[in-house]
């Protein structure tokens, strides 16, 4: 088994009486792509947002390369700590509803982490930053604002500001659920490309073409607990746990 | 009627005292401006210092709310009858803080602007506060997840976007801010309200007073066009989906 990334022990979070996580475990290798299936309200997403520590967690430990990020000073109350910046540098994170930043071009969303975080300079971020708008296929681009854009030329922006920081992991929550069916395929045929170069990723998805084909290991949850993980084939065409197979019945009647 | 108008419509009393009543309008002219300039950086500090997160600055966060609270209810004319009252007697104070003659001018000069800058800061907060929080949460969200910190989001992504919601509201404030200047003649700053009654004095005769009124309306019946103009023009590039400036 190669390096583990990532590997999360026993991880609990709770919104005042809801218990969201309930002890979730995973271990995610360099490189690995990792897709979570569920259905809505399972927990998938704050898994994804604890990882991040966007929500962190209240119990349990996070290793992002062998580091415990949930330790250490101002660990759990996820605010201004050397954790925070150390996972926010290795960790980029891809959001439902694109979140660009509507007054600013193209190519400034793309620039602004680096020049503000890393305090890089305005040339030096420009250059790097059209390549990688070049890598997401939208090279022309770089001077309009969102707003121009479609849904998936606007998701495949937000991956370019996200890769802008060279992440070790990337996180993408549910990033083609907001957009209309025809603009799916070139989001995630953007992500095929990141899969194929090596990138770390979790996936939230409800694509299950997506994880069988790109997935090295697939998570089903449900209720806050992980209920069935494996390979793509073993958990998506012969599921043992009955919740897996009823959601998986119905995701593939649609 | 005509002695009516006599009183406050006599172009005879306008006429001579033009001068007087302008000079002294020039004051609250320069009063506003610097309360202005200084309420809208303290309303802006209030209102970060509001939006702190996380549970260790809840402190930070209450008192906030607290002066916010209590300076948008005490009325301005009290807060400067007390500031010039009692300010002078704080000997914990150095002389030129207790009594103020900054740049040549007079000590309730800056009493009156003091007074307005911590009520008008109370209340731009809100407006502020009304305009960050219309940012939409992933905003701040997207922007922390690529390792900005709570102020640098602040700073380049939620305020510069909050601030475009807010230029119709913040003018209402300026605009009460502008007139509350002739509050400031209750502690003898010779401004437009003060000289007109000492015409008045003089002359047994309010045409001063009108004329006061009528510099204050010729200044701020513009302003709100302004702001009409303002919100007319974001909207239009709303529209077209192009950049929106911020003010």
């Amino acid at each position: 088994m190669a390096e583990a990334m990532l590997r999360l022990n026993g991880i609990h979070k709770r919104f005042g009486e809801l218990e969201v996580l309930k002890g979730v475990d995973l271990d995610v290798a360099k490189g690995e792509v990792v897709c979570i299936l569920g259905p809505s309200g399972s927990g998938k997403s704050t898994l994804l947002r604890c990882v991040n520590l966007l929500e962190p967690p209240e119990k349990g430990e996070i290793f992002l390369e062998g580091q415990d990020i949930c330790k250490g000073p101002g660990s759990g109350s996820g605010e201004s700590s050397w954790n925070l910046d150390f996972v926010r540098q290795r960790v980029g994170m891809v959001f439902q509803q694109f979140n660009l930043f509507p007054h600013k071009s193209v190519l400034d969303n793309v620039t602004l982490a680096p020049r503000t975080v890393l305090g890089k300079s305005r040339a030096e971020c420009d250059e790097k930053s059209k390549a990688l708008l070049e890598r997401v296929g939208l090279g022309d681009k770089f001077d309009q604002y969102p707003e121009r854009l479609s849904g998936g030329q606007q998701q495949r922006v937000a991956i370019a500001r996200a890769l802008a920081m060279e992440p070790r992991v990337m996180l993408f929550d549910e990033v083609t659920s907001a957009l209309d069916p025809e603009l799916v395929k070139e989001v995630l045929d953007t992500m095929r490309e990141l899969a194929a170069e090596g990138m770390t990723m979790l996936v939230v998805t409800h694509e299950i073409g997506f994880a069988k084909e790109v997935g090295d290991q697939v998570v089903f949850m449900d209720d806050g607990v992980i209920v069935e993980q494996g390979k793509p084939a073993d958990v998506l065409d012969n599921p043992r746990e009955e919740r897996t197979k009823k959601f998986l019945g119905l995701v593939l009647e649609r | 009627m005509s002695e009516f108008f006599n009183q406050y419509f006599n172009f005879n009393v306008m006429g001579e005292h033009f001068g007087d009543v302008f000079v002294a309008f020039l004051q609250n002219l320069l009063v506003f401006a610097v309360a202005t300039a200084l309420a809208l950086l303290w309303g802006l500090a209030l209102a970060l210092l509001r939006q702190l997160p996380g549970r260790k600055l809840m402190p930070i966060r209450f008192l906030t709310i607290t002066y916010i609270d209590v300076f948008r209810a005490v009325p301005i004319l009290i807060l400067i009858l007390m500031i010039s009252g009692g300010v002078p007697f704080l000997t914990f104070l150095p002389q030129e803080v207790r009594i103020p003659h900054w740049f040549g001018r007079p000590d309730p000069f800056w009493y009156g602007i003091a007074a307005l800058v911590m009520v008008y800061g109370a209340f731009t907060a809100e407006v502020y506060r009304a305009g960050i929080e219309a940012v939409p949460r992933g905003q701040m969200e997207a922007a922390r997840s690529l390792g900005m910190s709570h102020f640098q989001a602040m700073r380049h992504v939620v305020v510069p976007q909050g601030i475009t919601k807010i230029p119709a509201p913040m003018l209402n404030e300026l605009i009460s801010l502008l007139k509350d200047t002739t509050l400031i003649s209750v502690i003898s700053l010779s401004e437009a309200v003060l000289v007109s009654r000492e015409v008045l004095a003089e002359r047994l005769n309010s045409s001063a007073l009108t004329l006061t009124a009528i510099f204050f309306l010729v200044i701020i019946l513009p302003l709100a066009r302004v702001v009409d103009k303002l919100i007319e023009r974001n909207q239009l590039k709303i529209a077209r989906g192009s950049h929106i400036e911020v003010a």
